[in-house]
């Protein structure tokens, strides 16, 4: 059975973000790249049917060269092989373009299942994924918490208020999962997988390669465009009120009206 | 059967040949049992060595710190006076005529002779406090699983030396009567012991006391070769492991890990996972043990009720590698691989069986253990070298350590805040960063909690004070500087750590940095002590030496009073990993009206607040008290208002410390420099 898990790299949450110069981007020069948490769990996943069921599992990516450190973090975690489309056309792809740029690459791969975030943290539009099943014509489960692979069917758990759904879908499919860190526990890559994982074969992939024309995707063929962004508003330092409990209670209120309006 | 004379010297002459042989059988079994160990390199600093065996070995100078200690003494010196006496009395045994005072003259025998009495009394008072502590007071420290059966490995011991002594009396008293009236012997008259011991004699005939010295001397000769023979199958090992341990211990700074290779291609296997991948030295240690348990009695692990006690850690090892070892070496002999069974130690696996899981990750690697092993024992490296193989080969840790490992990854630090904002602490103080001023001739180096950690970002402010009140050049790396991966080494991952360090290295000798000053003593002993593996070569200080020399140039001058009774608390990588007790104290006598009150567990018997080794990153659900929580509690005792500290970390667990029992108003935890820089009033002012 072979899995394409869909990886993208993203800045680390922890990133200190500046907007760029242009207003409707961020400066890129002092971000740590990570691979996004949710295609974390997604390659996990992979990995525990490799383990079960000894599944294949090929790492999709596309980006620039320094992707390359994402798709390495997940064959030193165990996956076989890895894919990148590095080609400065798709810069600027809406997710519809992305998702063009990778149901084209997934053509030339075989697979049974792809698997990959319910969404990205960087931009947090939950549309690739979805949009990937739609253009290669297969069912998507989305959210998923859990994946399990008998008789030619995936089965997926997701979480819905308060209980859980099971679903199933005839091979193949795709499906984004969701979930968190404590859910997941995404493997740690062992210093064997480490050093395994620098001979994997990785292979780097244009546009032209794909039978995709530049105006195809990025910039100029996208529907949705950012146009503009803002920082969050500085958070006020929290005040601690002194004195004893009455003149405490009564500065409060007092703050609550005079201040802050909402009493 | 006279001794010395036919067919008796014949008869003693075999008995004589087969124990020795037997003994050096079993010895050369333990030798190659060792040799299956990794190879390692103690063979440099000879003369250093050797004086450590005459200090600690000879002089028994670790032994005796404690009370106990000095019947070991005496027990020690004794087998050594007796083992002299031996050679004489096994002459005897060969040709009756062999006598001492024929070679060394009447005048020295003497000596000798009353010199033996003398240890041999000493021994006989010693064994006898240690039944009484062993039985009577039963310490803690004496206890291992298997009760029984150490106890009777006491018993048959003190049994035996008692007996071997009595013997010996028995046959000098003998001997004395018989050499009396005779021209051609002589008995030296010293030996008062022994010509006390005549008086049992009294009145018998020639042949009488001819037998009953016979007796005593065949007595005391089969019991010395059965100790002999004895030695090897007990504790007493350590009389054979002892003295080389010492010979060949650690001479460099205290638990420095060794420096894996990480290119090497070949490697199969990573940190140690079966006892024969430890280094022959590593084993050495385990045959040294004398199950004193010293390290159990100072550990914070033990204390606290965790799953871990050193003592038994190096039980268990040693006798994993006594069954496992001799089975690995009939393997190698073909012929004998028959007889050996697959089942049993063979398939013990030493991470699991042997060693649990909760132990290996129970040690804070405080080093108290190690301070305290009379006969050096290095535990520390063991437990790092399994966790190694934990982490690196099976990513067999908690998901704490997991995420804590992602976040230096990330960001180089534990916290996994964003590296870039890592110099934020320092914004609106006057520091400048080496990347704005290179000509300053120190590095600040700030380390992961002065620069993210709220409460130790006070201690960088402070020391920053301090340091421009001394007119000091100095600067910091401010966002780019890095983890100095201390912990996640001790963690065992070695990999992340070797890469951190290379990136820092890089980094501060591209500023052509030669001088280093840091308020984190874990990076302190890592920049110092174990960045020289990296090719560092810097002079690295701790604030409170570096305080401390400021102070004595008159550089700082405290001027206000501060009447506060303060405790000390001892940071482990500070006294025990660098010999730095004075310092921190210097500075806080310098400052009037402080006082300044020591905890019964200070200086190198001081009580680890429960950070170290990565613990500060786990959490501490084993056992019956936390340890920063017993450690506050003994601070507690001496009633103080300040607990003075020298390390973040121990400001984050003696804080928590705090809270736990509700004295957080009552009591402040505050860093040394904290502490100067209040009362150090800078003259501008
Ligand atoms: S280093 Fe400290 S915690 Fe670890 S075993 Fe030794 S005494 Fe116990
Ligand atoms: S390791 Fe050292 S301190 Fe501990 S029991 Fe053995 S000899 Fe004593």
């Amino acid at each position: 059975m072979n899995i394409v898990v869909l990886v993208k790299q993203v800045p680390d949450t922890e990133t200190k973000i500046k907007i760029g110069a242009d207003g409707k981007s961020i400066e890129t020069s002092e971000i740590k790249w990570v691979m996004n948490p949710y295609d974390e769990y997604a390659v996990e996943a992979a990995l525990r049917l490799q383990d079960s069921v000894g599944a294949s599992v090929t790492i999709l990516s596309m980006g620039p060269e320094r992707t390359v450190e994402s798709i390495r973090t997940a064959l030193a975690m165990g996956a076989d092989t890895g894919v990148l489309v590095d080609d400065p056309a798709t810069e600027g792809s809406d997710g519809l373009g992305k998702a063009k740029v990778l149901a084209a690459a997934l053509k030339s791969l075989e697979f049974d299942l792809v698997f990959c975030g319910h969404r990205a943290v960087d931009s947090d539009e939950n549309q690739v994924g979805i949009m990937v099943a739609e253009l290669a014509g297969i069912p998507h489960l989305g959210l998923a918490v859990s994946a399990e692979v008998t008789d030619g069917k995936v089965k997926v758990q997701r979480p819905i208020e308060g209980a859980k759904v099971t679903m199933e879908a005839i091979l193949p499919a795709l499906v984004t999962f969701g979930g968190a860190h404590a859910v997941w526990n995404p493997r740690y890559a062992s210093l064997p997988g480490i050093m395994k994982a620098k001979k994997k074969p990785l292979e780097t992939k244009t546009l032209a390669d794909l039978g995709l024309s530049a105006d195809e995707v990025g910039a100029q063929a996208a529907k949705v465009s950012v146009t503009a962004m803002e920082m969050p508003q500085e958070r006020q330092p929290g005040r601690k009120l002194e004195g004893d409990t009455v003149e405490k209670a009564k500065e409060l209120t007092r703050l609550l009206h005079e201040e802050a309006k909402v009493i | 059967m006279q001794p010395g004379y036919f067919p008796a010297n014949v008869l003693f002459i075999l008995i004589f040949v087969a124990a020795n042989a037997f003994f050096l059988f079993t010895a050369y079994k333990l030798y190659r049992i060792l040799r299956l160990g990794k190879p390692e390199d103690r063979f440099d600093r000879t003369s250093e060595r050797i004086k450590s065996v005459v200090t600690f070995v000879l002089g028994q100078r670790r032994v005796i710190r404690e009370p106990a200690g000095w019947g070991h003494f005496f027990i020690f010196w004794g087998f050594v006076i007796i083992t002299i006496g031996s050679i004489e009395t096994f002459g005897v045994g060969i040709y009756h005529g062999f006598a001492y005072w024929k070679f060394l003259g009447k005048g020295l025998t003497n000596v000798l002779y009353l010199l033996q009495d003398l240890f041999c009394t000493a021994v006989v008072v010693a064994l006898c406090v240690a039944l009484y502590r062993r039985f009577v007071v039963k310490p803690e420290r004496l206890r291992y699983e298997d009760q029984k059966a150490t106890n009777q490995d006491a018993c048959i011991i003190i049994g035996l030396i008692l007996v071997l002594i009595l013997l010996l009396f028995g046959a000098r008293a003998a001997e004395y009567l018989l050499a009396q009236g005779e021209a051609n012997r002589y008995f030296p008259r010293l030996a008062f012991v022994s010509v006390a011991f005549s008086r049992l004699f009294a009145g018998l005939t020639k042949e009488g006391l001819q037998a009953w010295y016979s007796i005593c001397w065949w007595g005391h000769t089969v019991v010395i070769l059965g100790f002999l023979i004895y030695i090897p199958f007990s504790k007493h090992l350590h009389l054979l492991g002892a003295i080389p341990n010492v010979f060949f211990r650690r001479l460099g700074s205290v638990g420095e890990l060794s420096k894996m290779d990480l290119e090497d291609e070949t490697a199969e296997t990573y940190g140690i996972s079966t006892i024969e991948e430890f280094t022959w030295k590593q084993l050495l240690d385990l045959y040294a043990c004398t199950e004193c348990g010293r390290c159990s009695d100072n550990c914070p692990a033990t204390l606290t009720g965790k799953p871990l006690s050193p003592k038994l850690t190096i039980h268990h090892l040693k006798e994993h590698l006594q069954a496992k070892g001799k089975m690995l070496l009939a393997q190698q002999g073909a012929a004998e691989a028959a007889s050996v069974n697959p089942e049993g130690e063979l398939v013990k696996a030493l991470i699991g069986d042997i060693c649990q899981h909760d132990e290996l990750w129970s040690c804070t690697t405080c080093g108290n253990c190690m301070e305290h092993c009379p006969v050096f024992i290095e535990h520390v490296d063991k437990y790092v070298d399994m966790r190694r193989y934990l982490v690196l080969m099976e990513s067999n840790f908690s998901p704490e350590v997991q995420n804590v490992m992602r976040n230096w990854e990330t960001n180089s630090n534990p916290w996994g805040l964003g590296f870039a904002t890592r110099g934020d602490w320092a914004e609106g103080l006057p520091v400048k960063t080496l990347a704005e001023d290179s000509q300053v001739e120190y590095l600040y180096y700030v380390g992961c909690a002065g620069s993210f950690d709220e409460r130790a970002k006070k201690i960088s402010s402070a020391l920053v004070t301090l340091l421009n009140e001394a007119g000091v050049s100095f600067g910091i790396l401010g966002a780019e500087e890095k983890c100095c991966g201390e912990t996640a080494r001790r963690l065992g991952n070695e990999y992340l750590f070797q890469s951190m360090a290379t990136e820092l290295v890089e980094i501060i000798n591209s500023y052509g940095v030669k001088k280093i000053i840091t308020a984190c003593p874990h990076g302190y002993n890592s920049l110092k002590n174990e960045y020289p593996q990296f090719g560092a070569k810097w002079e690295v200080y701790h604030h409170s030496e570096f305080l401390a020399t400021l102070l004595r140039d008159g550089q700082l001058q405290p001027q206000q009073t501060m009447n506060k009774n303060l405790v000390f608390h001892d940071s482990c990588y500070l006294g025990r990993y660098n010999d730095l007790y004075e310092e921190p104290r210097t500075l806080l006598k310098s400052i009037r009206g402080l006082k300044l009150s020591e905890m019964e567990r200070s200086r190198n018997k001081s009580f680890c607040c429960g950070a170290g080794g990565g613990r500060m990153w786990m959490e501490e659900t084993l056992g019956d008290q936390k340890i920063n929580d017993a450690r506050t509690d003994q601070a507690l005792k001496l009633e103080p208002d300040i607990i003075g500290v020298c390390c973040p970390f121990c400001t984050t667990m003696f804080e928590d410390g705090l809270k736990t029992c509700d004295m957080d108003e009552e009591v402040k935890v505050y860093d040394i420099a904290e502490i100067l820089a209040e009362t150090v009033t800078s003259e501008k002012e």
